[in-house]
């Protein structure tokens, strides 16, 4: 029982305290006018001055107009996680929840007497302007990760437009066999940050779409038109011309150009890295595992690669977020990156990987239940970051 | 009225039992001289929470509700660490008593000295926040000045008052045991106390979503002893017990209250053993 362990626990109280603080001035434009949310708690009833209020913090002025001690609870979604509460009000009294509340369904309860679910109903917290950004320690993890995804993204980016460049070349000037080597690995940069350009949403359908997918009277430009020519089916269809053909790969090369610039400066907060992660192995489950994307060329385990790439390291840059708030989840996540990423080398041949054609069904079968195992965790990733 | 006076009941009690018990300690074994370092520690504790509390009611900053249950809960979790150690030093200084019959100078409380005060200051303090945000709220209720708005706080008061009564009659009785048996008493009581406390901690815990399992529940018996209620008050205010429990609490009391006793019952048989060697030896002096 030294002074030296009494100075630890205080400091580390300190630390506790200072990195809970949070306003008390409510969000300016509440819309109840006041600027705090007036509940009124009785034996049976439980009011709001409002059902709405936008994102921010929000204070909560509870009032217990009843005969019995009161609590008052913010809870999330499902209803279970609490998110703020006051306890102790006794009759006559009133005391004030804060909260910082990002946007989202909410329920609110009164508890008179202390005991059971209390008198609940719904709440809405609206989209705001209001600046909810981390603070302390997480806004270091959470720059940390938006440097480190950007620095990746250009890096892709830079590698795509390299290999693009060389690839609409080499198909310019007819030589096929050199182009369809250099098919799936060019589109593997495109696939590892496939997320950020879908978020350009001009850019993604002319650089992307595949054929099932063209609606009428879409013209059909980007990848997958020029893998159809250089891997055409064997009845029931025409080459392109050179004149076509240029068109095609200098569309091509110039949506790639702006997705280059596009990517210098764009930013990147960690809702929408680990968001991305998500949707790449959706992108995954629903494409590449399937055999869809790479129709005509069948190199869909090389976009698979990318794919599974790309969240990974988006997971890895928000990772010292998780581990803090999620230590579970984080280590789920990174075991069913490692048990998929062992599925995947058992396909590998050479530099790239086995045609999917060449696949049997049980092994894509085995695949696609390593894709589910991790896109289960992997859903709750954006949530264990961001609350 | 009636509500309020529970509360004030509930958190002096929750405050005042552990302090009680270590200034009968000290008065017992004849160290009063150590007293005002209690007293120090308490009133650090009673000024840190109404300092605190008036500057989160109207200061600018609050703290996040998961912050105000990470702090109580841990500020709880070490206060057993705190109890617990005094607890076996207790017996422990307990032996040395009963072996230097004469009450020679005690060299073993020197270490202990400053963890006196801190002892206080964890026990009052734990609930102090909590009160002083009631108290405050109180305050500015009556301050503004709409009639009965005072009889929150006159409640509250006669409730605190109450709860010293309590723990002064608690402190008397214990004043009126011989030594042995008041060790015996008092530790195997801080021991359901420090459970409790554990338990509690556990649950701030669990609500700031840091613990799992909140809604878990063991047992819920609040339909029978109503947590607004006299005895719910009590209970609570003595051995911080929970009308509903979640697994988690009860598995963490389980795992203080088995080990501890059974090593509490393990010290307090040596203690006695070593008495009666000490007075067989005696006698054997006088026969000889």
């Amino acid at each position: 029982m030294s002074r030296r362990t009494l100075s630890l626990a205080v400091a580390a109280l300190v630390a506790v305290g200072l990195s809970g603080c949070t306003s008390n001035e409510p969000t300016k434009d509440s819309s109840s006018g006041s600027g705090k949310l007036a509940v009124s708690s009785t034996t049976d009833k439980c009011e709001l001055s409002t059902k709405e209020a936008p994102a921010g913090n929000l204070v909560f002025n509870v009032t217990n107009k009843g005969t019995k001690v009161t609590e008052f609870y913010l809870l999330g979604e499902d209803g279970l996680r609490i998110v703020g509460e006051v306890e102790n009000i006794a009759p006559g009294l009133s005391r004030d929840l804060v909260v910082r509340a990002p946007a989202g369904k909410y329920f609110t309860a009164c508890k008179p007497g202390m005991v059971g679910k209390g008198i609940r109903s719904d709440f809405t917290v609206t989209k705001s302007d209001a600046n909810l950004e981390p603070t302390g320690d997480d806004k270091v993890l959470a720059d940390n990760a938006s440097t480190q995804y950007g620095s990746y993204v250009k890096d892709q980016t830079e590698q795509l437009l390299t290999q693009t460049t060389t690839f609409v070349g080499l198909y310019k000037s007819g030589k096929d066999d050199e182009a369809r080597k250099l098919y799936a690995d060019a589109r593997m940069h495109w696939e590892r940050v496939e997320p950020v350009a879908e978020s350009f949403g001009d850019l993604d359908p002319k650089m992307d779409l595949r054929e099932a997918d063209l609606e009428p009277g879409q013209k059909w430009t980007g990848w997958h038109r020029i893998e159809k020519d250089l891997w055409p089916p064997k009845s029931g269809y025409t080459k392109l011309t050179p004149t076509e053909r240029t068109t095609i790969a200098d569309q091509l090369l110039k949506d790639t150009k702006t997705l280059y610039t596009r990517t210098r400066t764009a930013k990147y907060p960690t809702d929408k890295i680990s968001n991305g992660s998500k949707e790449l192995m959706d992108e995954v489950a629903t494409g590449k595992v399937t055999g869809e994307e790479e129709k005509w060329s069948h190199t869909d385990l090389w976009d698979f690669q990318a794919n599974v790439d790309g969240a990974r390291i988006g997971f890895e840059g928000v990772r010292p977020i998780v581990k803090k708030k999620n230590a579970a989840l984080d280590s789920s996540i990174a075991t069913k990156f490692t048990a998929l990423q062992k599925l995947l080398d058992k396909h590998k041949k050479g530099t790239g990987f086995k045609l999917y054609n060449e696949l049997t069904p049980a092994e894509i079968k085995e695949l696609s239940t390593g894709v589910n195992a991790l896109s289960e965790p992997l859903s709750k990733l954006t949530a264990a970051v961001t609350l | 009225m009636l509500a309020n006076y529970l509360i004030g009941l509930r958190e002096g009690l929750e405050a005042s039992l552990v302090v009680v018990i270590l200034v009968a300690y000290l008065v017992k074994s004849g160290r009063k001289e150590l007293l005002p370092r209690i007293w120090l520690g308490v009133a650090a504790a009673v000024a840190v929470s109404l300092g605190f509390g008036a500057l989160l009611t109207w200061g600018p900053n609050g703290l996040t509700f998961k912050a105000q249950e990470a702090l109580g809960g841990s500020l709880s979790i070490v206060a057993v660490a705190f109890v617990t150690w005094m607890i076996f030093w207790m017996a422990r200084t307990a032996r040395t008593l009963s072996s230097e019959l004469k009450g020679a100078v005690d060299k073993a409380i020197e270490g202990g000295r400053w963890s006196l005060v801190l002892v206080a200051i964890l026990a009052v303090g734990r609930e102090g926040l909590e009160t002083a945000l009631f108290l405050w709220a109180a305050t500015s209720a009556a301050t503004r000045g709409e009639g009965s708005r005072t009889d929150p706080l006159i409640g509250a008061a006669l409730g605190l008052a109450t709860a010293v009564v309590l723990a002064w009659l608690v402190y008397k009785g214990a004043l009126k045991l011989n030594l042995s048996k008041f060790f015996t008493w008092t530790g195997y009581f801080l021991v359901l106390v420090a459970a409790g406390v554990l338990s509690y901690g556990v649950h701030d815990l669990q609500e700031a979503s840091i613990l799992p399992g909140l809604y878990d529940l063991a047992f819920d018996v609040s339909a029978t002893i109503k947590p607004d209620s006299v005895i719910g008050t009590v209970l609570k205010g003595t051995l911080n017990f929970s009308p509903a429990t979640t697994k988690l609490e009860l598995g963490a009391w389980l795992l203080y209250v088995i080990p501890v006793m059974a090593l509490l019952i393990w010290q307090v048989r040596s203690n006695n053993k070593s008495m009666k060697s000490a007075s067989s030896a005696a006698k054997k002096e006088v026969a000889a």
